[in-house]
């Protein structure tokens, strides 16, 4: 049984939120996979 | 929301600041695995008390208010912590400044007096997540910033701070209306905060967060510390050999954590919304009844795969792959998020008049469990550095799920059941 339910219009905007925030995570846990298999990920070796 | 998220996301900043320069702070004191884990674990000291204080001065005085004492003082004493010359010194300032995280308690009032109960699950998501992103980002990006000049970036963050402070004054306000404000406000006394504190569905919601945010935090002042020692071999034959290399390194590894287990909270929080809509219950134990109980199974479904990704990151630990122990890390991060999102979709909805206090219950009593985390993670009895995880879960995490499946079985008002009766608390005044 699905509820229905009026949302006010900042939800839509909060929902797109969201899922920029979960890119960014999935992105930055990448990034830091890359690291642990290059040894790089902008650290200067000098 | 934007006000609320933004203070707490730079105190979030202060409060893990100081794990961001562990392994400086390390090397310039000489400080051991025992010291690491206390210097971790004192993070999270001033939080339960802290929390409770804060939630019930949110009710009576206004979240505004609130707000802006706690980012003025917290600031004050980073400023002072960026002159700190001795050890002692410095660990008593930053505690003081680890107090910053009381705030959320804080924030959670304030946005449960602006939104209404259908949208709650995603404003708690996006106020929580985009905040706690604040130690992940710290993490990732003052070590960067800064390399092991700690000291500046203590004294940059308390200027930054006073600034947000002076914004969150001149734009906060408390409630959408006078009439929400005044009900938090008349609801905060002796009787009303002893009421929610002995209800077992209080105590399931706030033990249950205990396993969640309470793992985060000790997760971000413990991992950049792990990753140094447990990891020393990998990071080593990486390339990453100086104090500020490995400070970068292993900031970034922790980092997953906190990035995942934020940025993933509003879903969560959104995940809880589509249990309710879709009406959603799979356990056969937990009520059926209530009118947010699918928000209560989708907080079961976390605990659960929580529980599980405990003990999977002692085994990515005991593998000594490094690579692998950051995607499990990403994975528990998401774990997290679950608990902590589907926590706080529930607590404004059973305890819609005392917002500010269930919050400071839920939220502060169970940071305590963050000072446990690190001590048992690095105790000395235990035979490497990463059994502690698999421990934690089975010591501690099965027995709080058990509870929290006892406490929510109540088909009426899971509120009123606690030790003493709603009328006993409260007497005449019997609104929860």
């Amino acid at each position: 049984m699905t509820e229905e339910v009026k949302y006010d219009p900042w939800y839509k905007y909060g929902v797109i939120a969201l899922y920029v925030e979960m890119f960014l995570a999935i992105a930055f846990s990448i990034f830091a996979l890359y690291m642990t298999l290059t040894g790089s990920g902008g650290i200067s070796r000098h | 929301m934007i006000l609320a998220a933004t203070g707490f996301f730079w105190c979030f900043l202060l409060w893990f600041s100081t794990a961001a320069f562990s392994p400086s702070i390390r090397a310039e004191y000489s400080l051991d695995l025992t010291d690491m884990a206390i210097l971790a674990s004192s993070a999270i000291w001033m939080a339960p008390i802290g929390r409770i204080v804060a939630g019930w001065a949110s009710d009576k005085f206004g979240a505004r208010n609130t707000f802006v004492i706690i980012l003025i003082y917290c600031g004050i004493f980073s400023i002072f912590s960026s002159f700190a010359t001795d050890y002692k010194t410095l660990f008593i300032l930053r505690v003081i400044v680890a107090s910053a995280g009381v705030s959320f308690v804080v924030g959670v009032q304030h946005v449960s007096q602006w939104f209404e109960k259908e949208e709650i699950g995603v404003a708690m998501g996006l106020y929580a997540g985009t905040g706690n992103a604040g130690a992940g980002i710290g993490m990732f990006l003052l070590p960067r910033i800064y390399g092991t000049d700690y000291s500046s970036a203590f004294l940059h963050l308390g200027i930054i701070a006073l600034v947000i402070a002076g914004i969150y004054f001149l734009r906060g306000v408390d409630a959408k209306d006078e009439e929400t404000r005044l009900r938090a406000k008349s609801t905060a006394n002796v009787r009303g905060t002893l009421f929610v504190w002995t209800r077992f569905a209080a105590i399931a919601l706030m033990l249950g967060y205990g396993i969640s945010f309470g793992l985060e935090i000790a997760m971000n002042a413990w991992l950049p510390g792990y990753y140094a020692l447990g990891f020393a071999s990998n990071l080593e034959s990486l390339g990453y050999t100086t104090v500020k290399q490995i400070q970068i390194a292993v900031g970034t590894f922790a980092a997953v954590q906190s990035f995942n287990a934020s940025l993933f909270r509003p879903f969560s929080g959104y995940m809880s919304d589509l249990f309710q809509r879709r009406n959603w219950m799979p356990y056969p134990l937990i009520t059926k009844k209530l009118p947010y109980s699918p928000r209560i199974h989708w907080l079961v479904t976390a605990l659960l795969v929580i529980t599980v990704s405990m003990i999977l990151l002692t085994l990515a630990g005991l593998s000594g792959i490094l690579p692998l122990s950051v995607v499990v890390l990403a994975i528990f991060g998401i774990a997290i998020s679950f608990g902590t999102g589907s926590t706080f979709a529930i607590v404004p909805l059973m305890f819609k008049d005392r917002p500010g206090t269930a919050t400071g219950f839920i939220g502060g009593v169970s940071t305590s469990f963050g000072i446990i985390y690190p001590l048992i993670f690095g105790a000395k009895a235990l035979a490497n550095i990463h059994i502690g995880y698999a421990i934690a879960a089975i010591v501690i995490f099965i027995p709080v799920i058990l509870f929290v499946l006892w406490a929510m079985r109540y088909d009426e008002s899971p509120e009123d059941h606690g030790i003493g009766s709603k009328e006993y608390w409260l007497g005449e005044n019997t609104e929860v």
